[in-house]
C-alpha cells in the first residue's frame, strides 16, 4: 500500500464480465504505463465517473476517486490546478464523456490543463444493462457495414474531439484497443507524458450487450498508425493514402473521419507541441 | 442635529447614482461615520434605473430608516421604479433635477436644482452633475469642510474627486440658494477607523484569511463579485482559480482541489446552487471538505435575480438525494459574513464535510461602513486531521474513530494512498454492498457533526434570557428585527435569537425557548422555511406565530411593528 507499489494493483477483484476489455485497460495502466513512467503512486490521482469502466480506481493502487456520472473531468482538473505536480487521469465510459459529461470536454480541451482523459468506449450502457449510448452502432440500419456514414451519420467521438482540439494550441488525441495491452499502455504513457490535455479513446465493445461481430470486426479491420508510414484507408475510400504525421491536425481530422467499422486507426492521431 | 440620516438617490444609468452614493459613503466614513447603502437595480445591463438608500449614522448601527430624510432625484421615471424602496414623508427634503410627473406628490420642502447646469458651468460638461449633488449633500450634512478636503487628498478611493473639485464646490455653494430646516449630522465622538465592505467582499477576504487558495465559480447575480474578487486574489500564481463552464463543473473542480488538501470555495446563487446538488451529496458521502456560498435571491427558478429573499434554506438543509448530513451557516451582517466564512472553512476542513453558507442579496451587495476591528482580530484557523502513528502502517481512510472523524491523507503526500467513491464504502474506502456497513457509515457521518450542537457562540441572543416573549429570525432579516425592537424601545420586553449555525440545530436554541411562552418567527420567504424546520426539530411554544412573506422588497420597521407588538401583549 505504501509508497511505490510494485504491481499498482489493489487486492480487489473487478466486477467486470469475463472477457471484458476493461481488464485490458487495467493491465495497460497498472502493468505498462504506470510502472514505465516510474511516478510514485501517491503522486497519481485517478478520477472516474460512473459506469463499468469507472469502477477501475478501486483496482489501482494510486489515489482514486470513483465519483459521479459525467463529472470526472471537472474533478480531475480541480485536483491538477490545485496541485500541478500530480499526475491526474480521468477515466470514464462513452456515456460519461460523451453523453452526460460532454459539456465539460470542449472546456477541458480549450484550457489544455495537463490531465489525461481516457474514454473507454464500449458502445453501450453496460452497467444499466444494454441501453443505447451516444456511440451505439446500429447494425440493422446498414448492410455490409454496421454503419454507413451516408445512411446514418454515426456520432463519432474522435471526430468531435479532433474538431474541438483545432481551437487549442496543444493537444493529444489517440485511439487504442483494449485487446492490445502493450500498445494501449504505450498510448497512455505518451498521453501522460504529453504536457497538456490528452484524450485517448479506447475501443472495447461490450462483450455482453454488443453483438460479438462488433469486437471481431473492429479487431479485424484495425490498422496501426506509424509515423512516416502510409496510413491504411477504408476500402471504400477514393483518397490516396498519405504518410502518417501526428503533427498535422488536418490529416488527423481525416483519420478521425474514418468510420470505426471501416478502418479503425490505432495510434496517436494528433500531438500538438 | 441628527444622529442619523437616510438619503435616497435615484436616476437612470449614466446619472452616476451609485458613484454619488459611494463617494458620500466614503466621505462620511473618512470622518468616522457608520453607514449602510443597499442598492436597488433592475434587470437592464445598462441604461436601466438604479437607486441607493444610504443611511449615515454618527453612533453605530446604520440600517436605513423606512422612509427618506433626503431624496436626490435625477430622473422621476426611474424613481417610480424604486418608489417602494424609497418612500417619501411629508418632511422629506427633495432635491430634483426635472419637473416631476403628476403622480408624484411632492413634499413641502422640495427644490428643483439644476445639477447638470451647475456642472456645465463649473466643469464645461454636464457629466459631473452627481458631483455637484455630492457637494450639496456634503454641505447639508455639514461634514467638516477642512477634513473632507484632507481626506480627498489622502484617501485612495476619494482621489478621483480631486479632478472634479470645481463641481464639488459649485454644489456646496447651492446650499445658500435653498431654505429648509437644518439637517446637520451630529459629530462623531470617538472616531474609530472605518472599513467599507459588502458581504460579498467580506466573504472573499475571509476566504483568503482562512487559507482558501482554490476557487471555482460561474457568473451569477448577485454572487459574481465573490468570484471576481477571488480571481483577483488568486491570480498570478497565488492559487488555483477557474471560471468553470457551469456550476456543476465549479463544484466538481472544488472537490478535486479538496482531495489535494486545498481549502476550496465556490459561490453561487439559487439556480447555480441547484446545479451543485449532486456534488453536495458526494462531498457529504465521501467526506470531502467543501464550502458553497449561496447568495440568495428571489426564487424559485430565475425569480428576481437582483432582489433579496431567504428561500434557499430548504435546499441548503435538505437538498440532494439520500441522507446527506451537512452544515448550514447563515450570517446576518457584514461582520458575520467575514467571521462565519472563516469558521465555515474551519468546520468543513475539521469535520471533513459540506458546509453551505447562506448569504443573501441584501447582505452580499450592501456596502457597510463600520469599525474595522473585526478584520484585525485573531481567528483560529483549523485544518484536517491527518494520518499519524498507527494510521501510517494500516491506513484506512474511513477508519471508525471515537469522534467519527477519520484521518485524511491528501493526494501527493508521500507514503499513503487510498481509493474512495460515492458508492457506499467501507473503512478502506472500498465499495461495500451490505446493510451493516451502510448503516455504520451513515452513523459515522451524522455523529461526527454532533459537537456542533454545543456551539453556543454560533447562536446570537439579544435581550433578557428569562423574558417570556421571544423572536427567532435569521440572515439579513435579523437586522431589521433588531432595529425595530430598538426603535420601539422594547429591548427589555422581548428577546431575539439569531442562529448563525442553522444546521445542525444548536442546543442554545432549546435554552432560548425554555422560558419562552410566546414566540414569533420572522423570515423572508413565502412558506416559512425556518419555522417549519424548527418545528420538525424541537418543541415550539403552543403560542407560536410567524411573520413571513416573499422577498422582493426589504422588510420595513413599520410592517414588523404589528407582529412584534402582538407577541408583547
Amino acid at each position: 500500500m505504501t509508497t511505490e507499489s510494485a504491481s499498482f494493483r489493489t487486492s480487489l477483484k473487478p466486477v467486470w464480465c469475463a472477457g471484458c476489455g476493461d481488464f485490458g485497460l487495467l493491465a495497460a495502466i497498472t502493468r505498462r504505463a504506470l510502472p514505465n513512467l516510474g511516478i510514485p503512486n501517491y503522486k497519481t490521482l485517478i478520477v472516474s465517473g460512473i459506469g463499468c469502466s469507472s469502477r477501475i480506481p478501486a483496482y489501482i493502487d494510486t489515489y482514486g476517486f470513483n465519483s459521479i456520472h459525467g463529472r470526472a473531468v471537472p474533478i480531475a482538473q480541480g485536483a491538477k490546478l490545485a496541485k500541478p505536480e500530480l499526475t491526474v487521469i480521468a477515466i470514464g465510459g462513452d456515456g460519461d464523456f460523451f453523453s452526460i459529461g460532454v459539456g465539460h470536454l470542449p472546456h477541458a480541451v480549450r484550457r489544455n490543463i495537463d490531465i489525461t482523459c481516457i474514454m473507454v468506449n464500449n458502445f453501450v450502457y453496460g452497467l444499466t444493462k444494454g441501453q443505447d449510448s451516444p456511440t451505439t452502432l446500429h447494425p440493422e440500419w446498414g448492410e455490409k457495414q454496421f454503419v454507413s456514414p451516408e445512411f446514418y451519420t454515426p456520432i463519432n467521438p474522435i471526430l468531435n474531439m479532433t474538431t474541438y482540439s483545432l481551437s487549442t494550441r496543444a493537444s493529444f488525441i489517440a485511439q487504442g484497443i483494449a485487446t492490445d495491452v502493450p500498445h494501449l499502455g504505450w498510448l497512455i504513457e505518451e498521453g501522460i507524458r504529453h504536457k497538456g490535455f490528452s484524450f485517448i479513446n479506447v475501443l472495447t465493445p461490450c462483450v455482453t450487450y454488443n453483438p460479438p461481430e462488433l469486437f471481431n470486426t473492429i479487431k479485424e479491420r484495425a490498422s496501426y498508425l506509424r509515423d512516416g508510414e502510409l496510413v491504411e484507408l477504408p476500402d471504400s475510400s477514393m483518397e490516396k493514402p498519405w504518410p502518417h504525421d501526428p503533427s498535422n491536425i488536418s490529416l488527423a481530422l481525416r483519420l478521425a473521419q474514418s468510420p470505426v467499422l471501416g478502418k479503425p486507426h490505432l495510434g496517436i492521431f494528433f500531438q500538438g507541441k | 442635529m441628527r444622529r442619523s440620516l437616510t438619503i435616497g438617490i435615484a436616476g437612470a444609468g449614466g446619472d452616476g447614482v451609485v458613484v454619488l452614493g459611494t463617494l458620500l459613503q466614503q466621505l462620511a466614513a473618512s470622518q468616522g461615520y457608520f453607514s449602510q447603502m443597499p442598492k436597488f437595480y433592475g434587470a437592464q445591463i445598462r441604461g436601466g434605473g438604479s437607486a441607493v438608500k444610504l443611511s449615515v449614522d454618527a453612533e453605530g448601527s446604520s440600517l436605513p430608516k423606512d422612509s427618506l430624510d433626503i431624496l436626490v432625484c435625477f430622473d422621476w421615471g426611474k424613481y417610480l421604479e424604486f418608489q417602494q424602496e424609497l418612500p417619501l414623508r411629508a418632511d422629506t427634503l427633495v432635491l430634483y433635477e426635472n419637473t416631476p410627473p403628476r403622480e408624484i406628490d411632492l413634499p413641502e420642502k422640495s427644490f428643483q436644482v439644476g445639477f447638470s447646469g451647475k456642472s456645465q458651468e463649473a466643469t464645461g460638461a454636464a457629466r459631473s452633475k452627481n458631483i455637484v449633488a455630492l457637494g450639496l449633500l456634503n454641505r447639508i450634512l455639514a461634514l467638516p469642510e477642512d477634513r473632507v478636503k484632507l481626506a480627498i487628498g489622502k484617501d485612495k478611493e476619494l482621489k478621483l474627486l480631486k479632478k472634479t473639485l470645481p463641481a464639488l464646490e459649485a454644489g456646496g455653494h447651492l446650499l445658500a440658494e435653498l431654505s429648509f430646516p437644518e439637517l446637520r449630522l451630529s459629530p462623531v465622538h470617538a472616531a474609530l477607523p472605518k472599513v467599507i465592505l459588502d458581504g460579498n467582499a467580506a466573504v472573499a477576504r475571509a476566504a483568503v484569511r482562512a487559507g482558501c487558495r482554490a476557487f471555482f465559480g460561474y457568473p451569477i447575480t448577485p454572487a459574481s463579485e465573490i468570484m471576481d474578487a477571488m480571481q483577483e486574489e488568486l491570480s498570478r500564481g497565488r492559487g488555483a482559480f477557474l471560471q468553470a463552464e457551469d456550476e456543476i463543473a465549479a463544484a466538481g473542480l472544488a472537490l478535486g482541489a479538496s482531495l489535494t488538501g486545498a481549502k476550496p470555495l465556490t459561490s453561487t446563487s439559487g439556480p447555480g446552487f441547484a446545479l451543485m446538488t449532486e456534488s453536495m451529496v458526494l462531498a457529504s458521502s465521501a467526506e470531502i471538505p467543501l464550502v458553497i456560498v449561496d447568495v440568495q435571491r428571489c426564487g424559485p427558478s430565475t425569480g428576481m435575480p437582483s432582489k433579496s429573499e431567504q428561500s434557499d434554506l430548504n435546499h441548503a438543509i435538505y437538498g440532494g438525494h439520500g441522507d446527506a448530513p451537512r452544515v448550514v451557516m447563515a450570517p446576518y451582517d457584514v461582520e458575520g459574513c467575514y467571521r462565519l466564512l472563516i469558521e465555515s472553512i474551519n468546520i468543513a476542513q475539521y469535520f471533513q464535510t459540506l458546509v453551505i453558507f447562506l448569504s443573501d442579496q441584501w447582505l452580499g451587495q450592501t456596502p457597510v461602513a463600520t469599525n474595522d476591528e473585526f478584520l484585525k482580530k485573531d481567528y483560529p484557523i483549523r485544518g484536517r486531521k491527518r494520518p499519524a502513528g498507527k494510521d501510517l502502517e494500516d491506513y484506512r481512510r474511513y477508519r471508525l474513530t471515537e469522534d467519527s472523524i477519520s484521518p485524511m491523507s491528501v493526494v501527493g503526500d508521500p507514503g499513503l494512498v487510498y481509493q474512495t467513491t460515492g458508492l457506499t464504502h467501507n473503512e478502506k474506502g472500498r465499495p461495500a454492498f451490505d446493510f451493516e456497513t451502510h448503516q455504520r457509515m451513515h452513523e459515522k457521518r451524522w455523529q461526527k457533526l454532533a459537537p456542533l450542537c454545543q456551539r453556543d457562540d454560533l447562536v446570537k441572543v439579544f435581550g433578557k434570557e428569562e423574558s417570556s416573549r421571544g423572536i427567532i429570525t435569521w440572515g439579513s432579516s435579523a437586522q431589521v428585527v433588531l432595529e425595530t425592537i430598538k426603535e420601539l424601545g422594547l429591548e427589555n420586553k422581548v428577546k431575539v435569537c439569531v442562529p448563525e449555525l442553522i444546521y445542525p440545530l444548536s442546543e442554545r436554541i432549546e435554552g432560548f425557548l425554555r422560558a419562552t411562552e410566546k414566540l414569533l418567527v420572522i423570515e423572508m420567504n413565502y412558506s416559512g422555511q425556518l419555522y417549519r424546520y424548527l418545528r420538525s426539530q424541537i418543541d415550539l411554544p403552543p403560542n407560536t406565530k410567524t411573520y413571513n412573506r416573499a422577498g422582493g422588497r426589504p422588510f420595513s420597521r413599520k410592517e414588523l411593528t404589528g407582529p412584534i407588538m402582538e407577541i408583547i401583549r
